[in-house]
């Protein structure tokens, strides 16, 4: 019984910040009550109204579909050449799990600037070269361990009957590991929509924000309106939730049970 | 990764040891940067500022996430990867998104927990331009991002111990509380340190949720170094000035670092 009363106080610490931000962004402006008596879709309409929002929406979606395009096929390489090659310095492979945990914040600003003689500034595609970057280490070790769990042997026949070695990965292996690309997949997807910071430092036009910048002009621009800004995050919210509801538990699998080998 | 991680590290380390003026001239200046940012009070005060936003977090995140991913495992419980899924959602919300309704939470004149601070004290707090409520603020809200991931790394620790050792320890007469500090606590050390290492390292370069959410203020009363990092650079353009609080605040991450895997390779 007291584990039910534990569960639901937890859920309830969980849930009610977001729950606060749908009452606000479905309740009338000034409604200050808590379960709202009238619901509105004005704050919908309103943002919707607004060119610069889609504009963002529009942004968000091409560079986080563009990094998934551009990483997962690298880190699908990658893991592959962890998992099956032997060359010198492999042992060190164990720093693909550091190496995202160090602050990237602080290769940032030189970064920039060496993106910035690239000509690669104010440029969507330097925020999906970017992501992918500091995606890719994460990803090549979890798709290294799914890979290490295809056996080898069922690989090394069809490279007998003839495949070549791209082939008998992407015939043979790609297939039998589904929830870990999946996992990748949605772990990029989230992590890249959900980002604030690489945006911020390379994008200065307003015209190329991404949504999470978007949403902090917001709240310059239209200071306390939060049933518009609580709209707009909850439209932020719903891609990466439905991609994680539909795919939770190999997402969880995935990401977790990766980290923790 | 060399061109963007390991380049970027090195220009990096030099760019803190240069001056540029405003006609945009470099010149090499040894450590004068770093000789300036620690005779600073700010400085000290921005660094001073990330140990508690750190610790803040752990010290709420670690025991909630303990009796969370307790109850997920517990035997009655198992099976319901629904709760599962209602504790992962904070993980998943963008910080942005998340920033955004802890203003309206923390909104000056209706928001619900200036309200609810209202009818405890008497007093109607504007949240965010109080100095110490804004430090509550951030610290909480990292809090409620952060215990979920803590809770899955623990719980994935607490599903490997075999439950024989419980009923052997239960034979004994072992209470609850000893079940926990000599079977639950020591099997699951491992995953504690590698999931404060992770959660640390997240909260040490948290920039953007303390940025969106106080923007390092009142005054300079929230500004981690992370934040006076990102102003510094991209605010203030002053590049050379952003690179050494990079340089030291990978220098800290690095510390940690060395510190939990001592943790982790003691006993």
């Amino acid at each position: 019984m007291w584990k039910w009363v534990v569960v639901a106080l937890i859920s309830f610490f969980c849930l009610a910040p977001l729950l606060w931000g749908l009452k606000v962004s479905i309740a009338p402006q000034y409604d200050t009550s808590l379960i709202p008596r009238r619901f509105t879709s004005e704050h919908y309409r309103y943002i919707f109204s607004r060119p610069e929002f889609f504009q963002y929406l529009k942004n968000s979606v091409v560079v986080s579909l563009g990094t998934v395009a551009f990483a997962l096929p690298l880190s699908l390489l990658g893991g592959y050449a962890l998992a099956r090659f032997n060359f010198p310095g492999k042992q060190f492979s164990f720093l693909f799990l550091v190496f995202p945990l160090l602050p990237l914040i602080a290769v940032l600003v030189p970064l920039v600037s060496f993106l910035n003689r690239l000509g690669l500034y104010n440029k969507l595609s330097a925020l999906i070269v970017v992501n992918t970057v500091f995606n890719l280490p994460l990803t090549v070790w979890m798709l290294r361990n799914f890979i290490m769990e295809v056996p080898a042997e069922i690989e090394e026949a069809a490279l007998v009957d003839g495949c070549s070695r791209i082939e008998a990965l992407l015939r043979i292996s790609v297939p039998l590991m589904i929830p870990g690309l999946v996992a990748a997949t949605v772990f990029i997807f989230i992590t890249t929509w959900n980002n604030y910071l690489y945006a911020s430092a390379l994008i200065t036009k307003p015209s190329l924000r991404v949504l999470p910048q978007g949403i902090l002009a917001f709240i310059g621009t239209w200071g306390t309106y939060w049933g518009g800004l609580t709209a707009a995050g909850i439209v932020t919210i719903i891609p990466p939730l439905t991609l994680f509801l539909l795919f939770q538990r190999w997402f969880i699998a995935g990401l977790f049970g990766q980290m923790l080998k | 990764m060399l061109l963007f991680l390991i380049f970027p590290l090195f220009s990096g380390v030099i760019m803190s040891l240069q001056e540029t003026t405003f006609a945009g001239d470099v010149t090499f200046v040894g450590l004068k940067n770093f000789r300036l940012l620690f005779r600073e009070a700010r400085f000290l005060n921005n660094l001073k500022l990330s140990l508690i936003y750190v610790l803040g977090n752990l010290s709420f995140s670690i025991p909630l996430a303990y009796i969370a991913s307790l109850i997920i495992t517990s035997q009655d419980m198992r099976g319901l990867p629904i709760l599962r899924g209602v504790f992962l959602l904070p993980f998943i919300t963008a910080p942005v998104v998340s920033s955004v309704i802890f203003l309206s939470l923390t909104d000056a004149s209706n928001g619900p927990i200036t309200l609810l601070i209202e009818k405890l004290t008497g007093e109607r707090p504007v949240i965010l331009a109080t100095p110490s409520l804004a430090m509550w603020t951030i610290i909480f809200h990292s809090f409620w991002r952060s215990f979920p991931f803590i809770m899955l790394f623990l719980a994935a620790g607490m599903t490997a111990i075999p439950n024989e050792l419980y009923e052997a320890a239960k034979v004994d007469g072992a209470t609850p509380w000893h079940l926990f500090r000599f079977i639950t606590f020591p099997l699951t050390r491992i995953h504690l340190a590698l999931s404060m290492l992770i959660i640390t390292m997240w909260t040490v370069q948290d920039a953007e949720t303390v940025f969106a959410l106080t923007r390092g203020g009142p005054g300079y009363s929230t500004e981690v170094l992370a934040v006076r990092l990102f102003k510094d650079s991209f605010i203030n353009f002053n590049l050379n000035l952003g690179a050494t609080v990079g340089v030291i605040l990978l220098g800290i991450s690095l510390l940690f670092m060395v510190a939990y895997l001592r943790l982790m390779r003691e006993r």
